[in-house]
């Protein structure tokens, strides 16, 4: 048994030594570029839902539906603020009681059957929207009519007027023009949706071309694209469902580039290697704290705001967040009133919580949630349960999984009493699709169901006609509720190889992916 | 023969009805919301409640499970909330996956088990001592490890997936059609997630089968044998193995078992699409559907596994009766 000993404890320390020598990122030379002309893009775990625009509403999957799918509008690439800019649509006039939306469309567009993109397209593709009845189909039911009299001009007729509509089309998850005659080959007895789960009938840049559920999923360039053509005729989407295996894939260039998939911890690895590019590109998103009216802690106003003074923002998000988070000035998302005029008036002050502390009984628990698999929202709860404890308030940070999350709102009193949202965003770049979500009850992401009715009139309102002082005072009444902060603003962080160009250039504010038509290999 | 398989159906039966009950129970005293996994997170209430009304989520438990049981018996076992596509065909996809990487693993750990209990040289000391290792540690560092290692520093395995566009049995497909280079890419990339899965199950495999070795090589009619002068390997193939093989096969037929139940990890740090990286991913969304499913494929093998090395045990050893 003796010899059987040694040599367990000698290929133990061989296998220690072996696994942790070697060179790291830092240290070795970039990787060369492809040259039989596929771009790979690393996925971290599967993309959960079938890439069918209509039904997809999550995140690491978007990049096969916006390079497949073409939606009339999206927002200006590479700038970090909203800008609604042409897509399908070349032009478009807003009537002044925002119910009469008019686009000329893009002259020599073809769907990747063949199909000819014409107004009959735009119909039939808000139709589905509404028809399919997906988790974004709400953008769709306000539609009254589209007129396609002529074929290269749509006329959407809404049922009342609606500032938000441009920012539904341009969104992510907005409608995305489908081919007519493809819908009706495979419409099925399910609106295509079982033929859409492999194939795709869009206008974009790519073409589904293979999909291996949980596996990988390939796109193949469309000859027949109006628009610019990259020189990457394959696009291979891998899936990795550990970011450390995805990591070594990249560092070993098996992998071309990874979309907001890595944690904030490997930033510097990256952000000081000499052998990959790091870019922190602006979005919508955040990292939000929500508190709980209905559990014992958060019961009162007083109480909620008491806790949100006592973060000290500038501390936590440097050290859990890094680079690609800053500290949130503003109720919205950054620059979404301009001006900042939504200012967020919540500063440091420890001593209005240890105030609330004081009054506890003693042995007062608190639990501080975030979800689990989100490394940095789970590190942010970790390190404020731990200054409650300075309070004598035995406090404990807890992960909950997605679907329990979206539970609470049934009954808010299971939750906890405090939430972090380590990475969360509106569909679109409107103020209403972000007020309504996180501040409406009926919103879908208003965890705890802390509500004010007069916030959803205002926003109501507001939505009609896209008043921004309406907006503001929404969100200063919402704000004055302590139910929500929004923590920082979040930069999506994309790692790519060295020979990678175009990164920025084909990244938008409301797109966390990147448009693959528009990067390119340097030199 | 006939009364054992009929035994054995029935057990098969009243093992997956318990263990879809127990599937239920779960989903309706789990807090979560499917629908909202379903659907996205920033749908309304009122979509949500639409679509809970569509999948029954608001009928009686007793009512959804016969719903439940009336419909599997008809080879429908509902729709996954996450992939959208019926469970059967999402089974169908993901479990020849899992059952060539078991068999694969399987494979290894028998034959790393009989290294381990048999070879009495330097070289069984050393597979001995790497098994012990990594038997030791916990399946996402071996994994992990073997990625680090085999992987990333020396090149020779890839890390993830399973090397072709085949969703079904790729191997075999390659196999029969004469595909060598599918063939090859297949086995590179199963190795390294089988060798991981097969660690564990080698040393039980082979401690046991060890054991047993030990105790018939003392055994009474093995000196007679010797004393015979029938040579060693004779002795050993048919007077020792055959006694001492029983024990072994049980194990092995318990770690075939736990093996299937074991991809879980295995498959999600490697990326494999079996049915294990499909329950890992449905567990969070509670996919409900996909976890029934899969439960009632990882008992049905659990039964017809044990059925079939109880076969198998019988056939070695005369002695044993079914």
């Amino acid at each position: 048994m003796k010899p059987l000993r040694v040599t367990a404890a000698v290929l133990t320390a061989v296998l220690l030594i072996s696994a942790c020598s070697g060179q790291t990122n830092d240290a070795k030379a970039a990787n060369p570029a492809p040259t039989d002309g596929t771009l790979t893009v690393g996925l971290l775990g599967d993309i959960g839902q079938p890439p069918d625009p209509d039904i997809y509403y999550a995140n690491n999957g978007l990049a096969i539906v916006l390079n497949t799918y073409e939606g009339l509008v999206q927002y200006e690439d590479n700038l970090d603020t909203v800008k609604i800019a042409p897509r399908l649509a070349t032009s478009w006039e807003v009537s002044a009681d925002k119910k009469v939306y008019t686009f000329h469309l893009r002259d020599g567009v073809k769907f990747h059957d063949g199909t000819a993109f014409t107004s009959e397209a735009v119909k039939v593709s808000l139709q589905r929207r509404t028809d399919v009845k997906g988790g974004a189909a709400y953008m769709t039911a306000g539609v009254q009519s589209v007129d396609t009299s002529d074929p290269s001009t749509a006329v959407v007729t809404l049922k009342e007027g609606n500032a938000a509509f441009l920012d539904y089309l341009a969104s992510p998850f907005g409608p995305k023009m489908i081919s007519p005659d493809g819908l009706a080959r495979n419409k099925g007895s399910d609106d295509a949706q079982t033929y859409l789960t492999t194939h795709d009938i869009g206008s974009g840049p790519y073409s589904l071309s293979a999909v291996q559920t949980g596996t990988k999923y390939e796109l193949t360039q469309f000859d027949g694209y109006w628009g610019t053509r990259s020189p990457f005729t394959k696009v291979e989407l891998p899936v990795y469902n550990d970011s450390s295996a995805l990591e070594l894939a990249f560092d070993k260039g098996d992998v071309s580039a990874i979309v907001a998939a890595l944690p904030s911890s490997d930033l510097k690895k990256y952000e000081n290697s000499a052998a990959a590019d790091s870019y922190l590109l602006p979005t919508l998103q955040s990292a939000l704290v929500t508190l709980n009216p209905s559990g014992s802690f958060f019961k009162t106003a007083q109480a909620r705001l008491a806790f949100l003074q006592s973060l000290d923002r500038e501390k936590l998000i440097p050290q859990v967040l890094g680079n690609r988070s800053e500290l949130a000035t503003t109720l919205y998302a950054k620059g979404m009133i301009p001006d900042g005029a939504d200012k967020q008036n919540i500063t440091y002050n420890p001593e209005a919580m240890k105030t609330y502390a004081a009054t506890l009984p003693a042995g007062s628990t608190m639990t501080i949630g975030y979800a689990t698999g989100n490394p940095n929202a789970q590190q942010l709860a970790t390190i404020v349960a731990a200054q409650m404890a300075t309070l004598n308030i035995k406090a404990t940070a807890q992960g909950y999984p997605t679907a329990q999350v979206f539970d609470w709102v049934n009954d808010p009193a299971k939750g906890p009493d405090a939430f972090f949202d380590g990475n969360n965003g509106p569909d679109g770049g409107n103020p209403y699709m972000w007020g309504h979500v996180f501040w409406d009850k009926s919103g879908g992401i208003n965890y705890f169901a802390c509500d004010d009715p007069s916030v959803d009139a205002d926003l109501d309102k507001a939505v009609l006609t896209g008043d921004n002082a309406l907006f503001v005072s929404a969100a200063e009444k919402y704000a004055a509720s302590g139910c929500y902060l929004n923590f920082s603003y979040n930069k999506d962080w994309v790692v790519a190889q060295k020979w990678l160009t175009g990164v920025a250039e084909s990244h938008n504010i409301g797109a966390n992916e990147l448009n693959f038509a528009k990067l390119g290999i340097k030199g | 023969m006939i009364g054992f398989l009929t035994r054995r159906a029935g057990a098969a039966i009243a093992v997956l009805l318990v263990l879809t009950a127990a599937v239920f129970v779960l989903q309706q005293n789990s807090p979560g919301d499917p629908v909202k996994a379903y659907l996205g997170a920033n749908a309304s209430p009122a979509a949500v409640a639409a679509e809970r009304a569509s999948l029954h989520l608001d009928d009686p438990l007793a009512s959804r499970y016969w719903h439940y049981l009336t419909q599997a018996l008809r080879g429908d076992l509902g729709t996954s909330y996450r992939t959208h596509r019926p469970v059967t065909a999402d089974l169908g996809a993901f479990l020849p996956a899992t059952v060539e990487l078991v068999v694969v693993a399987f494979l290894f750990a028998l034959l790393l088990g009989a290294v381990f209990a048999m070879l009495r040289t330097i070289a069984g000391t050393f597979v001995r001592g790497i098994l012990l290792v990594g038997a030791t540690a916990p399946p996402f560092l071996l994994a992990l490890g073997g990625i680090i290692l085999f992987y990333a520093h020396l090149g020779w395995l890839p890390a993830t997936g399973r090397g072709g566009n085949d969703d079904g049995f790729l191997l075999t497909h390659s196999l029969v059609t004469g595909d060598w280079a599918q063939l090859g890419a297949g086995l590179q990339h199963v190795v390294l997630p089988a060798l991981v899965l097969a660690v564990a199950p080698a040393v039980s495999i082979g401690r046991i089968l060890r054991a047993s070795l030990q105790q018939t090589l003392g055994a009474d009619h093995v000196r007679t044998a010797r004393a015979k002068g029938l040579t060693e390997a004779a002795v050993f193939g048919r007077h020792v193995l055959r006694n001492s093989i029983g024990p072994g096969l049980s194990m092995a037929g318990l770690q075939l078992g736990f093996m299937f139940a074991g991809v879980v990890v295995v498959e999600q740090i490697f990326s494999w699409p079996g049915i294990g990286n499909y329950l890992a991913e449905s567990i969070p969304a509670a996919d409900y559907p996909a976890i029934a499913g899969v439960t009632v494929v990882l008992g049905a093998v659990y039964v017809v596994t044990n059925t079939v090395v109880d076969m198998i045990q019988a056939l070695a050893d005369p002695r044993i009766a079914l």
